[in-house]
């Protein structure tokens, strides 16, 4: 790890309960994010694509906690030496989880009762000492009042700019809240404040007496971003800014994020589904597929040499706006599967067109680091 | 090339309590017989209002046909009775819609709604018209199709909902199908299988698609032709390699210089960053267009005329119309051209006022740059 590091995020987890069907009463987990490992730079622009369904959204909601990730650790600008102590106490806990797993599957659980016991009472024991240590920098562990703190270094932009401003406040009070909560700016440097905020992105002063809904949805998402900006927050996740706006205004918007990185000296988890726009703001990319990122790699790496044959298929079926250019690429046959039943291995593999053997039973992981250029796959087709 | 549909001065409004909406404000467009004519603009352009007009399925009241006429192969279907242009609906003109959720009816299974479609036009017996059902869902390229047609919308992905949509709109072989978005609301991987089948099909078929979409790359690989849509009315419209190649209504060069190019990083070759060409400003409100050019509150060529009165659509070069005063010069000087000598002078005096005025913009220009200068 890297003294840049802003925000480290290991093994996240986070499943959600679906039920099985209308009536039944049991429920079955559907992973929504499967491990993944992930690492924010300062100031840089992380981004995340993949298909509706893959997990990009729970990692960002993850990030801020609107969603309890079931296991994992997310490091916020942490001291090394933590980190490696916390990591050693999470390895041998993991080492006895497999242990105690292994008891389960062997079907021998019955008389081995007190041995169960004592191997989950040391488990417990493990985690309550590594959470304590790492409570200080793990978002995921923090205590109430510290998760209160580091929060003012987060803040997120929402996808849809007409749900996620509240109708009842004005302009003003919708940006204001932060600062005043958090005691930064009050009373009349307050209302300076939001002006500053809405001169920054675009939008005139006597915004700040208005509602929500006397504005566009562009000018919407500006007050978003404003919001967000509010209390000079370190990472701002964006989750789908802009696939809510049309072109022209999309284009608006994006300009603004860039413009304001670079004042504010921002780092943003860029969350979407369109790769032309992800590339176009993003230093970095991750391409997630079903739960898991399957490629990660400097953004121009990714777009002229991608190497895993998801993203390489996607990139092929994404329109060119240019008539001379009719790619007849790989179009991917079938539908992504559902996360409630992942395929076997590599969850990619039933509509992979370079599927080997090994691809149906075991898992690849993300590795093979090549000049930063990471890709979880057995017979990447490029190499 | 024979034209299947012609539409002439289209205008659809929406008559509301206290003011009127003029959705649709006098749109011209043909559709020559396997021709393929995209529609791009942005919401609330009026594109899917168009396709709506086109179908008769505008909700009356409070929208209304006020005038234009839709001739297809010779029938003003905006003259049709009620009963008269159901038989032509699903027929002769079919509708593939964005939202393939819903748009299909959740209680039938998708069996049952291509075949009401057959039984609807054709005299067909009700298993016959299931088991040609099933014949088209091999067509638009599904898995078992004999238990496909058992099955409800909701058992079915989104991809294969829109494959469900197309072969109901195809089933009776119609001779002009509107898709309105019918990919948007599909992830790119599925998007391109959808954009596939429907080449594969109007290339079998030989079927007219009006194509109705905001994203121009969508377009750019699939269309022949391209009318580009601002608050109501067309602004453009040219082949779509005429039309990416040389764009010329200043609302059509932003639209292109918005989209982010794939391929193209973050930087420029300089190291500084690269900002997308946006157009400033937004829609102009339904309710109330500018009296002249409904783009000039965000061009960035507005002239004084242009404020005054909307100008034509002209024929720039064969095919290339455009509604702008920039081009309504260049015809003329071209017209002049034509005339010879006299001609000659003429454009030489036309060419002195031209850099007359654009001394006296250069002027404004640098005016303005200086009063920003001071805020």
């Amino acid at each position: 790890m890297t003294d840049k590091s802003l925000l480290d995020i290991r093994k996240l987890r986070k499943t959600f309960p679906v039920k099985a069907n209308v009536f039944s009463t049991k429920s079955i987990p559907l992973k929504a994010v499967d491990g993944v490992n992930l690492q924010i730079r300062k100031g840089e622009t992380l981004g995340l694509v993949g298909e509706s369904g893959c997990g990009k959204t729970t990692v960002g909601r993850c990030l801020l906690r609107l969603y309890q990730p079931d296991s994992g650790r997310i490091w916020l600008e942490a001291d090394p030496d933590v980190v490696a102590e916390v990591e050693a106490r999470d390895a041998e806990r993991e080492e006895i989880e497999a242990e105690l797993q292994s008891v389960f599957e062997n079907g021998s659980a019955r008389g081995q009762s007190r041995k169960i016991r004592e191997l989950k009472q040391k488990i417990r024991t493990i985690k309550a000492v590594a959470d304590r240590k790492a409570a200080e920098y793990d978002l995921l562990s923090m205590p109430a009042a510290r998760m209160q703190r580091a929060r003012k270094e987060i803040q997120m932009v929402f996808q849809d700019p007409w749900a996620s401003l509240n109708p009842q406040m004005v302009v003003k009070d919708l940006i204001g809240e932060g600062p005043y909560t958090f005691g930064t700016h009050r009373g009349r440097t307050l209302d300076r404040w939001v002006n500053e905020l809405l001169d920054k992105v675009g939008l005139p002063k006597n915004a700040a007496n208005r509602y929500p809904h006397e504005f566009s949805g562009g000018q919407r998402q500006r007050i978003g971003i404003a919001r967000a900006l509010a209390l000079t927050p370190k990472l701002i996740v964006c989750d789908e800014p802009v696939s809510a706006l049309d072109v022209s205004v999309q284009a608006q918007v994006l300009n603004l994020l860039i413009s304001l990185q670079d004042d504010f000296d921002l780092a943003y988890l860029f969350i979407a589904h369109d790769l032309s726009v992800v590339q176009y703001v993003s230093d970095r990319v991750a391409v997630m597929y079903l739960g898991k990122v399957v490629e990660l790699a400097d953004s121009r790496q990714l777009y002229q040499s991608p190497r895993h044959p998801y993203t390489i298929s996607l990139l092929s079926s994404i329109p060119v706006a240019d008539p001379d250019i009719r790619v007849e690429g790989q179009i991917l046959e079938g539908d992504v599967p559902s996360p409630i039943n992942p395929p076997p291995g590599c969850s990619f593999h039933p509509r992979c067109p370079h599927r080997i053997d090994p691809c149906d039973k075991i898992l690849p992981e993300l590795g093979r680091d090549r000049d930063g250029h990471r890709i979880a796959c057995h017979n990447p087709p490029n190499d | 090339m024979e034209n299947v549909l012609e539409v002439n001065d289209l205008a659809t409004y929406f008559f509301m309590h206290d003011y009127i909406i003029r959705a649709v404000d006098g749109v011209d467009f043909t559709l020559a017989k396997g021709e393929t004519l995209g529609i791009v603009g942005e919401s609330g352009c009026g594109k899917s209002m168009t396709s709506m007009s086109l179908m008769r399925l505008i909700p009356d009241p409070p929208g209304k046909i006020v005038h234009g006429e839709v001739n297809l192969k010779g029938t003003d279907l905006v003259k049709l009775s009620e009963e008269k242009m159901r038989r032509y609906r699903g027929n002769e003109i079919s509708m593939i819609f964005q939202e393939p959720m819903t748009s299909l009816n959740p209680v039938y299974t998708i069996g049952f709604q291509i075949s009401e479609v057959l039984r609807l036009h054709r005299d067909i017996e009700k298993r016959e018209a299931l088991r040609e059902a099933a014949r088209l869902l091999k067509m638009v390229g599904m898995s078992d199709p004999d238990e496909r047609v058992h099955e409800y919308p909701f058992q079915l992905s989104g991809g294969l909902r829109q494959r469900a949509m197309i072969a109901i709109a195809m089933a009776c072989e119609p001779s002009v199908m509107i898709a309105d978005e019918p990919t948007t609301a599909l992830d790119v991987t599925i998007q391109a299988q959808i954009l596939r089948l429907m080449g594969e099909l109007k290339e079998a078929k030989d079927t007219s698609i009006a194509f109705i979409t905001h994203d121009l790359a969508v377009i750019a690989g699939f269309t022949d032709r391209v009318m580009v849509m601002y608050a109501g009315v067309a602004v453009e419209d040219a082949p779509v390699k005429e039309l990416f190649k040389n764009p010329l209504h200043p609302y059509t060069q932003g639209l292109l210089g918005s989209v982010p190019v794939l391929g193209v990083g973050k930087l420029n070759e300089d190291g500084t960053r690269r900002l997308l060409q946006a157009i400033p400003g937004t829609l102009p409100d339904a309710r109330r267009f500018p009296r002249g050019c409904r783009f000039a509150p965000r061009c960035p060529h507005a002239m004084k005329r242009c404020w005054e009165a909307e100008p034509e659509m002209v024929e720039v070069a064969p095919g290339h119309n455009v509604r702008c005063y920039l081009h309504h010069e260049v015809v003329r000087e071209r017209k002049v051209r034509n005339l010879g000598a006299a001609g000659r002078r003429i454009a030489k005096l036309q060419e002195h006022d031209r850099k007359k005025r654009e001394a006296k913009r250069a002027r404004a220009e640098r005016k303005e740059n200086k009063r920003d200068g001071v805020s």
